[in-house]
């Protein structure tokens, strides 16, 4: 198939067959999870067909106009990076809707969970394959309103919803600020194209010469490192665990927070090699690396800690990216990508054993649960090897780039020089000593030590095959990857790293390679992180005694300050701006407009129009007598319904004018919307008091009455000087729809011609408007009833 | 306002108006109307007979899910937007026709009628179903 077929289908088929998912739930019930990851396998499928297309580092591709006035289009660009995510996204994507077959309970609200999944995995095939940065914006967009609503799915948790919302404030800020990015790239380079950058060299030496350069990277970062929840951003991570625990694996350890990752590596040849690069993406990879792994060990929810562990490990291949300035570029770049594979193949088969935990011992919390080995042997196994690959045990997958990571942090130390030739491993073993120690703790909080006497149910055993297969697969991989390291690093990391470095790349990843400077910081690695194991309980007592003396020594506290302020303030602030009464919402428009009216014909000074000329016919006059006489009334009445009449007359009278003036349609739309109003006034008359009840006092009615005859002479004035006065005369825009409604759209009917083709997008807007006002009288009267 | 005159006027008037009404929405494109129009003279028929007869009296007899008519006009203007880019043309392209019927003569077709279809169902949906809510709230 074509290639640009086969993406195109692989994005969106997610996304139409998202909308089936309600009626498809109808026939076959429970069982719509399945077709869920029958989706999730085409779109593997697809993905899968083009690998052959990059395999030695080419990259195909091809677009659609879309706005081409700015340079938008849907365009797509595969290359061993986008198939790489490709993979893993859709094949994850597979296992993570199968297993859900097993973890949801058949009472939740099925369809709404597989539609938001199927949403976020279109959103995400979408990013990964996208060539205009606009494009990719839209879909990392819309990856953060789908994680959003998966994290609240249990919308009437508070802290799903405070999950969900920190989530979305932080993820879709930091796309904002990546746009801003991609506009100030595209104010150097004049495209939004990222290939038509990549490929040209002079480009990206303009790029690093110019004096915005720091002000793209740093604007791009923000968004990479909020989605990847590094550096300051961390915090929305370890909240988002409220989502159901499927979803955790899928978005927020395998893919979703691997955008950040993603974009870093993207927009890699086009940044990299500057000192601000390396110490942008590798000092926020370091403090992130070392601060979350140490954070890790006060957690005492299992997920928790999974989250920790996971902005640690994703801290490890951003500072492998930021590497690349001071060494052979390539090294880095390949360690970073195994790594990345490798990691979402550990961190998801781990949410996957937390899941089954959670599901079957019924809580997460690790001062409560222990001793399970014995009950579920096969979890206790697939757990282990989890832990130890992100431990970084041998022969497993995470020793490989782990070793990798050592590897490139000994040369980075060497290309600084002293005194980083020693800080930089050093600081790269610390950060692997954490994750030893509470790599360690996962498995002895859950499976090891005694079962603790009460708290736990009576009955505990391995869950059934629909759970446990897609935890074995992965721990399957994990062994697989790290006994024939070739199988994935011949046919994703190589085609991957080439496509990132724009030229080909090989790699010699072995178990055994020596007795090297990796192997013995490993080394020293598993000795301190035993060490630091036996301390474990008392480093998470001592963090948490002092996050109980100093609170404000948090990021949290700055949010949640910021959030509760923002809340009060706009509280006050729409207080403010709605009082209530309708009253005083008409005034301060009217004020407004006779602001804005007056000011222009008081600067022009010129004097108004000297001679009027008014052709009125004498039936005219009698119109307008009766048109006052009903304002008059519509004002002065004391009683509802006969103002109401003498308003509709009012009306009904204008329409009158306009068959005069010749304007059928205005006349006839005029009378008709009267009819309505008056008709909905009568309904609403029966309802409410007959009098009016405002008492008006005489300084009342003097402003009221000075507002009204302002806003009369403006319109006067306006009307007269539109028509006859001292506007200078310009070209009437009517002449160019008089000549073209029926040569262009075949219609005599300007007026119709004009709404429905001319200006048929605003009639789109205005018809969704209408639609929205009818759902929002909805909302208003139901939400009235409840709050009541 | 329930009286029998009334109630005869709006009983007479009703098919009448209905009728008008679709005319007006397939004169719209070359003499006054449209969908627009013709949408609120759906809706101010119906509304009076709702205020006439009394909301119950007429539901119990024809009670259409208002809602449902102004999601299908919604998605049909939508649809009738993007329909002209399969074909390769912009968002919104409109494409006009000429038919010769034996007999009837000529007739024009637009897409835009389409359009203004959808137009005219979302007019009367949200106006009615606005009408109704307020109608039933006690």
């Amino acid at each position: 198939m074509d290639p640009f077929i086969s993406v195109t289908l692989a994005v969106f088929l997610p996304f139409l067959l998202a909308l089936a998912v309600p009626a498809v739930e109808k026939l076959i019930k429970h069982r719509i999870g399945w077709f869920a990851s029958f989706i999730a396998l085409i779109s593997f499928l697809l993905v899968i067909s083009l690998v052959p297309l990059v395999i030695h580092g080419e990259h195909f591709q091809a677009s659609v106009e879309w706005i081409p006035s700015m340079g938008i289009e849907y365009s797509i660009y595969v290359d061993g990076l986008s198939i790489l995510f490709g993979i893993i996204i859709t094949g994850i994507g597979i296992i993570i809707m199968s297993y859900s077959n097993g973890y949801m309970g058949l009472k939740e609200d099925l369809p709404r969970y597989y539609q938001w999944l199927l949403l976020f995995m279109g959103s995400m095939l979408g990013m990964v394959f996208a060539a205009n940065t606009i494009m990719l914006f839209i879909f990392w967009e819309l990856t953060s309103i789908t994680s959003f609503m998966l994290i609240g799915y249990w919308r009437n948790k508070p802290e799903s919803v405070y999950g969900a919302t920190k989530s979305l404030l932080v993820t879709a800020a930091g796309g904002l600020f990546m746009l801003a990015g991609f506009i100030v790239l595209r104010s150097i380079t004049g495209t939004f194209d990222i290939p038509a950058i990549l490929q040209n060299e002079t480009l990206i030496q303009t790029v690093q010469g110019h004096k915005l350069f720091l002000a793209a990277l740093i604007l791009i970062f923000i968004g990479a490192a909020s989605k990847s929840a590094q550096g300051p951003f961390y915090i929305w991570l370890p909240n988002a665990m409220e989502a159901p625990t499927p979803v955790s694996a899928f978005l927020h350890s395998a893919t979703m927070v691997k955008a950040g990752i993603y974009l870093v590596a993207r927009v890699h040849p086009i940044f990299s090699g500057t000192e601000a690069w390396f110490i942008l993406v590798s000092g926020t990879g370091i403090i992130t690396m070392l601060v979350a792994g140490f954070l890790a060990f006060r957690q005492i929810d299992i997920k928790a800690l999974l989250a920790y562990s996971t902005i640690s490990q994703l801290a490890y291949i951003m500072t492998m990216y930021g590497y690349t300035t001071y060494q052979e570029p390539g090294i880095g770049v390949a360690a970073a990508t195994f790594h990345l594979l490798n990691h979402a193949t550990f961190k998801a088969c781990l949410f996957l054993v937390a899941g089954i935990v959670a599901h079957e011992a019924a809580t997460r919390d690790i001062t409560r649960l222990g001793g399970l080995r014995h009950e579920m042997p096969i979890t206790f196994i697939i757990a282990t090897i989890g832990a130890l690959s992100m431990a970084g045990v041998p022969p497993l997958n995470g020793f490989l780039s782990k070793e990798m990571f050592y590897e490139s942090s000994i040369e980075m130390g060497h290309a600084l020089g002293s005194p980083f030739t020693f800080i930089i491993p050093a600081l790269a073993v610390a950060g692997g000593v954490f994750t030893f120690a509470y790599s360690i703790k996962f498995i002895a909080a859950i499976f090891l030590g005694k079962r603790p006497e009460k708290g736990l149910p009576s009955h505990i055993h391995d869950p059934s095959f629909v759970m446990i297969i897609p935890a074995a697969f992965l721990a399957g991989l994990i062994i697989l990857f790290g006994l024939v390291p070739s199988i994935a690093v011949q046919n994703l990391v190589e085609p991957t790293a080439s496509s990132i470095m724009m030229e080909a790349q090989h790699l010699h990843v072995k178990l055994w390679h020596g007795l090297t400077g990796s192997l013995v910081m490993t080394l020293i690695t598993f000795l301190l992180g035993i060490a630091v194991y036996t301390r474990y309980d008392s480093i998470a007592e001592w963090q948490n005694s002092f996050n109980r003396k100093y609170p404000f020594i948090s990021i949290n506290y700055i949010y949640d300050g910021l959030v509760n302020n923002a809340k009060g303030t706009l509280k006050r602030f729409s207080s403010f701006m709605q009082p209530g009464p309708v009253k005083g919402y008409v005034l301060a428009l009217l004020v407004l407009m006779i602001i804005l009216f007056a000011i222009p014909f008081l600067k022009l000074s010129t004097g108004f129009i000297q001679t009027l000329n008014f052709n009125v016919e004498p039936y005219e006059f009698l119109v307008f007598f009766f048109m006052i006489v009903a304002a008059v009334g519509a004002a002065v009445l004391p009683k509802y319904l006969p103002a109401v009449i003498s308003l509709s007359a009012l009306g009904y009278l204008v329409s009158l004018l306009f068959i005069y003036l010749s304007a059928p349609d205005l006349a006839l739309t005029q009378v008709l919307v009267e009819t309505l109003s008056t008709i909905i006034f009568l309904l609403a008359i029966v309802k409410i008091p007959q009098t009016f009840k405002e008492h008006i006092t005489p300084s009342l009615f003097t402003r009221d009455a000075l507002i009204a005859v302002s806003v009369a002479s403006v319109v006067f004035i306006l009307l007269v000087n539109a028509t006859q006065g001292i506007i200078p005369p310009f070209e009437s825009l009517s002449y160019y729809f008089i000549e073209k409604a029926w040569p262009l759209a075949g219609g005599h009917n300007i007026v119709n011609v004009i709404i429905v083709d001319f200006r048929g997008y605003d009639t789109l807007g205005e018809i969704s408007v209408m639609c929205l006002a009818a759902l929002g009288v909805y909302n208003l009267i139901h939400s009235r009833g409840e709050s009541e | 306002m329930t009286t029998v005159i009334t109630k005869m006027i709006t009983r007479i008037c009703l098919p009448l108006v209905v009728l008008f009404s679709i005319s007006l929405l397939l004169a719209g494109h070359n003499n006054p109307g449209g969908g627009f129009i013709g949408g609120v003279m759906f809706a101010s028929i119906i509304a009076l007979s709702y205020v006439v007869y009394g909301l119950e009296t007429i539901k119990s007899s024809f009670s259409p899910d208002w809602g449902k008519w102004f999601g299908f006009g919604l998605v049909l203007a939508a649809f009738t937007a993007f329909a002209a880019l399969p074909f390769g043309h912009n968002f919104f392209r409109s494409a006009v026709e000429f038919l010769h019927i034996p007999l009837i003569g000529e007739i024009e077709l637009v897409s835009a009628a389409l359009f203004d279809t959808g137009v005219y169902f979302v007019v009367i949906g949200s106006l009615l179903s606005i009408f109704q809510m307020v109608g039933e709230d006690k």
